[in-house]
């Protein structure tokens, strides 16, 4: 048994992955934490898959493909906001039309670069190709994601909680969505080499969720998400590494949601 | 190994405030009333900056301290009349001034409380948590709450809600949640509250908690209230009544005045 799980460790993919989905997974799970409660999840959607563009639109152009990713995650949500601050458009449709038309973008920049094969990583997830660039870039972002969580989370609690009340106080609840969304977007280029664009979604919002059902402070359900995606991240990996037929996008996801399901049904009713 | 990653990130969270420079949320007041709390002239505002007018050329006064009804059939513009006092519905012409300075909003002095406060349903909030929201008036950005404790600790008290500050915010009820609101606006600092039908739906304990700490124990709270009830009209120093877009002074302020004399 504990050669079954020793033995993955030797290979220094595996090792590099596991780093990997543990540092994006507990910032995912923290900045789930508000994602969940303040009902962003389908904004999170939009910003994940808009990295599909812009990274392919970087392979184009030659430039950094995180940068791509993170410029695109940032114009989908300049996007939505601009489309829904007229009247008669809702934030809802307009997520719902950036989000589409992004990712109708990336696809048709695909044709252009002329092979899917190359990209079905960046859809799915790829864990094997994780290199030291790649940890740095999540280690930076993670570190950035968690200070600005901490270093703002009472304005964040405030504005999440009693929009007016924050608002009343003059601590700036649009401006607090806006740096949310700029968090979530860093977030998401974070882990999108682990899970793919279209699977992204699923690292902020099941943790947190499970985090909403057990924990009883913001602090909790930030450390209860943190646990369930450390625990979905590290049981994924290994699950794709003895069934290779799962791809570890896929695994992982599916793992987080055994905690969800568990506190789901066994955590009392709050 | 729990108690290595609390220190450890307790340790990461200094460094991280250390760092950062305490922004404050808006400018300081000066403290104290400067006589009159509320001054309108020729007051006119909307609900919505391209909706009707609520109340036009509305022209009132209300000295510090005094309790003040505000009075009126629905749609009359009482809401609207407060929001605007808050300083989260802009005016459309006329001036107002309260405590001194135009509407405005992060100013400490002045509470307001909705009729139906939009708070996020099922947040894992506990209730003492909710009251020290108020001592965030004194902080700023980049700041951790640290003070204040001891002003949570009272106003827990004063509103009855001592055995309650470990509960969760949505498992009150609408009284407690009320009462709750109003420690808070005093752990805030708030000279002049802005109650917008805070009697709605409330049950008896939580409305007797809620009367005494207004218009007993000596408060020196200016009051400004709307409300339906005209069996509440007696304890109020000054009645405004709202009706067809004007504002009317029904009753004078008498016998509360000489305390801030």
């Amino acid at each position: 048994m504990l050669d079954l799980l020793l033995q993955p460790l030797s290979e220094p993919f595996f090792v590099r992955a596991l780093v990997a989905v543990m540092l994006s997974g507990t910032t995912c799970a923290c900045l789930g934490a508000y994602v969940v409660l303040r009902r962003m999840a389908f904004v999170s959607t939009a910003l994940t898959h808009s990295i599909l563009p812009g990274v392919v639109g970087a392979l184009l152009l030659g430039f950094s493909p995180y940068l791509g990713a993170l410029l695109a995650a940032l114009l989908t949500a300049a996007g939505a906001a601009w489309l829904a601050s007229r009247k008669g458009t809702s934030e809802d449709s307009a997520v719902g039309v950036m989000l589409s038309v992004m990712f109708a973008a990336g696809i048709a920049l695909m044709q252009q670069a002329n092979s899917w094969r190359d990209f079905a990583g960046l859809l799915f997830g790829s864990v094997v190709s994780v290199g030291s660039e790649d940890l740095l870039v999540i280690g930076v972002t993670g570190v950035i994601v968690l200070s600005g969580l901490r270093a703002l989370h009472k304005e964040l609690e405030l504005a999440s909680f009693d929009e007016e009340y924050a608002a009343l106080l003059g601590a700036r609840p649009a401006l607090m969505r806006v740096v949310l969304l700029v968090l979530v977007a860093l977030g998401s280029v974070a882990c999108v080499r682990l899970v793919g664009a279209l699977l992204t979604t699923a690292l902020f919002v099941i943790p947190a969720a499970t985090g909403v059902l057990l924990g009883r402070t913001v602090p909790q359900v930030m450390a209860w998400g943190a646990g369930c995606a450390l625990l979905g991240g590290v049981g994924g990996l290994y699950l794709s590494y003895y069934a290779p037929a799962v791809p570890s996008g896929a695994g992982i996801v599916l793992c987080c949601a055994l905690p969800y399901l568990a506190a789901r049904i066994f955590a009392p009713r709050r | 190994m729990s108690r290595a990653i609390a220190t450890l990130s307790r340790h990461l969270s200094d460094a991280i405030f250390a760092v950062l420079p305490v922004i404050p949320y808006a400018h300081k007041e000066k403290p104290g009333c400067p006589g009159i709390a509320v001054a309108a002239k020729q007051l006119t505002a909307a609900a919505r900056p391209d909706g009707p007018v609520a109340f036009h050329d509305a022209t009132f006064e209300i000295p510090c301290g005094c309790r003040t009804a505000l009075i009126g059939p629905n749609g009359s513009g009482k809401s609207t009349l407060l929001r605007v006092l808050a300083g989260l519905t802009p005016i459309r012409s006329g001036q107002v001034l309260i405590a001194g300075e135009a509407p405005r909003l992060g100013r400490s002095r002045i509470a307001y409380l909705a009729q139906r406060p939009q708070l996020a349903e099922n947040f894992p909030l506990k209730l003492r948590r909710l009251i020290q929201m108020g001592t965030y008036a004194h902080h700023g950005w980049f700041e951790e709450c640290r003070h204040g404790d001891e002003a949570v600790d009272l106003a827990l008290a004063r509103l009855g809600l001592t055995e309650l500050a470990e509960r969760p915010v949505h498992t009150l009820s609408g009284g407690q949640l009320q009462r709750a609101l109003i420690a808070r606006a005093v752990v805030q600092g708030a000279e002049i509250l802005l109650l917008d039908e805070p009697y709605a739906a409330l049950d008896q304990p939580s409305r007797e908690i809620i009367d005494r700490f207004l218009f007993e124990e000596g408060s020196a709270f200016t009051v400004v209230m709307a409300t339906h009830d005209p069996a509440d009209l007696g304890r109020f120093d000054r009645i405004l009544e709202m009706r067809d877009g004007t504002v009317t002074t029904r009753h004078a302020c008498s016998g509360h005045d000489h305390r801030h004399a």
